[in-house]
């Protein structure tokens, strides 16, 4: 790009030059049509004075005329009269010489004209002075010559102001068609500069807000081609160093994630091993009752039980972890709903009897299969199961119900416990997140449970959604998609029901 | 009596898993890889263990790569892997390649017995 002007002055430029345009045709165009008319008026002028000089040569004429042959008999030719007479003609020739301006035509009448009158003087005025009458046919002829040339004169000067007159206006529609025309033009050359100067620049600022909306949409490899008057260029290389640094601290960002995403990989797969030897050996004594005295069997079963719930919060750390490096894969197939529903309820049944909640499972009748990992979606429910069996209060009631909605089965595990407000329901898929600070103690757990459930369903491709008021209890749904060959399923024994029972 | 043949790297793992099945009343051989889990069943020829457990992650020689040599044998002993389970694959690949059950770890106690006891008497 070697001619390369900035916006401004493109615009500069392209003002300067129609304004240049316009002034030329404008100032040319005037001239003219003055020119035109001055031309035209003095031409008008001058064949006026050369019609009154002819009509003066006529006069001059028969003055002469008069001279030479006086109309009544008493008087005499005068010589001094056609002397005078012929005099004012010679003035009034040479007055229509000047003002013929050269033109042929008008000087050959005039020479005519005055041949013929000087032929006539010398043959007819010249002989009647001395008293000579010429003869008739000769004096006719020649005084016929002298009238029908200034008849000519006349007839001419007007046809040659008529003449000059249509040219004048013929002139005048040129020059202003012309000055049109020339207006136009620069209109138009205008026209093409300006339309060029927004053309230059629409594509590169195209380019750019395409380039913004990928890069809002996420693309952070999102480049613009740099290009159009200068500022544009400019604009589109800030845009690109921008692209390039949000790309570098996005690249920054996901390699802390990543190293982070590992950390805890490692850290809760490395804490697996220690906690697994610690709980096996402690249920390996409580298993050995008789062995033991009270209190090493009671530090014994704490130990195991601890070491269970520290088991416990490893695995959830894990899986989250797991969900945010993308690793916590799921591995769908077609699962019955009633069995899935019916294996939590009866491993999750001894915590309800504990705290005399009743506990009901209900589960439409023929309904089709799940696309569902039944033993994560097994997790997610015994998740649900046991918050609402730790913060319902003794005597409770908690109901797990699946439904068919629409072309999805919903899950539903409600409660008549103390409830949710809003605030909390905003936070209570959020990890740690707990509804009271102060039930850490009371109620234990990981504060993990519903976010591993809502990655879980997400990672399913369902929805979950809490709903409680405060007071009337609460109650966790979620969708799930049904299986392709979804068909009701008459609940025939699957291998899952030996775990279910064992569990 | 039936004779388990219990592989894992970590010897504190081990050592719980021998005490806890000798007190379910197993006798058990023990390895802490795969090169020496394949020298005990050298060692216990002709005889064979019941069933075999193997931690699929072990240095020298790991249990998924004991269960490829085991089975390239001929060998039909019982094969119950022990897997940490990073990967959804794994089981697939583990069944593909002869396990013959996969309890995945960290493992629920019932559930080891449950799949020993199924293994034991088919």
């Amino acid at each position: 790009m070697s001619f390369n002007p900035s916006l401004t002055a493109r615009l500069r430029i392209g003002f300067v030059v129609l304004f240049a345009l316009l002034l030329i045709v404008s100032l040319l165009g005037v001239g003219r049509l003055f020119q035109i008319r001055v031309h035209y008026e003095n031409d008008i002028t001058r064949y006026f004075q050369l019609e009154l000089e002819s009509e003066r040569l006529r006069s001059a004429f028969i003055l002469e005329q008069a001279a030479a042959r006086p109309a009544t008999a008493h008087q005499q030719p005068s010589q001094v009269e056609l002397n005078q007479a012929a005099a004012s003609f010679s003035d009034a020739a040479s007055r229509a010489r000047d003002l013929t301006d050269d033109d042929t035509v008008l000087v050959a009448k005039l020479n005519q004209l005055v041949a013929s009158e000087t032929a006539w003087r010398k043959k007819v005025a010249e002989p009647l002075i001395h008293e000579q009458v010429p003869p008739a046919p000769v004096e006719r002829r020649l005084t016929s010559a002298v009238t029908n040339s200034g008849d000519a004169l006349a007839t001419d000067t007007r046809a040659a102001r008529d003449t000059a007159r249509d040219n004048a206006r013929t002139d005048t529609r040129n020059t202003t068609i012309l000055v049109a025309a020339g207006l136009g033009g620069a209109l138009l050359a205008a026209l093409i500069l300006f339309s060029g100067l927004i053309n230059s620049m629409r594509a590169p600022l195209g380019r750019l807000v395409e380039g913004a909306r990928r890069l809002a949409g996420g693309d952070l490899r999102t480049r613009v081609e740099v290009g159009g008057p200068v500022e544009i260029a400019t604009l589109g290389r800030a845009f690109n160093e921008m692209a390039n640094s949000l790309e570098r601290d996005a690249r920054e960002r996901d390699r802390i994630e990543q190293m982070k995403d590992d950390f805890v990989l490692t850290v809760s797969h490395e804490l697996r091993t220690p906690v697994t030897v610690v709980k096996g050996f402690a249920e390996m004594l409580t298993a050995q009752r008789k062995s033991l005295n009270s209190r090493q069997f009671e530090a014994a079963e704490v130990i195991a039980e601890s070491a269970g719930q520290l088991q416990k919060m490893i695995n959830d750390l894990l899986d989250l972890a797991r969900s945010d490096a993308g690793k916590l894969r799921i591995e769908a197939e077609p699962t019955p709903v009633r069995s899935l529903a019916q294996r939590i309820g009866r491993q999750m049944r001894p915590n309800f009897e504990g705290k005399a909640q009743s506990f009901t499972v209900s589960v439409e009748k023929d309904l089709p299969d799940i696309d569902a990992d039944p033993g994560r979606i097994g997790q997610v429910l015994a998740n649900l199961l046991t918050n609402a069996n730790k913060y319902a209060p003794e005597g409770a009631q908690v109901r797990l119900a699946a439904t068919k909605v629409g072309d999805e089965i919903e899950f539903a595990v409600s409660d008549n416990g103390p409830g949710l407000d809003g605030d909390q329901l905003e936070h209570v898929f959020d990890r740690f997140w707990r509804a009271d600070s102060t039930e850490t103690q009371s109620v234990g757990g990981t504060g993990l449970g519903l976010a591993i459930a809502k990655s879980l369903v997400e990672l399913h491709g369902g929805r979950i959604t809490a709903n409680s008021s405060p007071g009337e209890g609460a109650t966790f749904r979620f969708v799930l998609p049904i299986a392709k060959d979804g068909r009701p399923n008459r609940e025939a024994p699957t291998r899952r029901t030996k775990a279910g029972a064992a569990g | 009596m039936t004779r388990l043949l219990v592989a894992d790297d970590s010897e504190t793992v081990l050592l719980m898993l021998q005490r806890r099945l000798e007190m379910e009343g197993y006798e058990v051989v023990t390895a802490t890889d795969g090169v020496e889990a394949l020298e005990r069943l050298r060692e216990l020829s002709p005889k064979e263990p019941d069933v075999i457990l193997l931690d699929a992650m072990m240095p020298n020689k790991s249990g998924t790569e004991v269960l490829e040599e085991i089975r390239g044998k001929g060998s039909k002993i019982p094969v119950l892997m022990i897997s940490a389970h990073l990967d959804a694959q794994e089981p697939e690949r583990m069944r593909r390649l002869g396990a013959n059950d996969i309890v995945p770890k960290p493992f629920e106690w019932e559930d080891l017995i449950g799949k020993i006891e199924e293994l034991v008497t088919p």
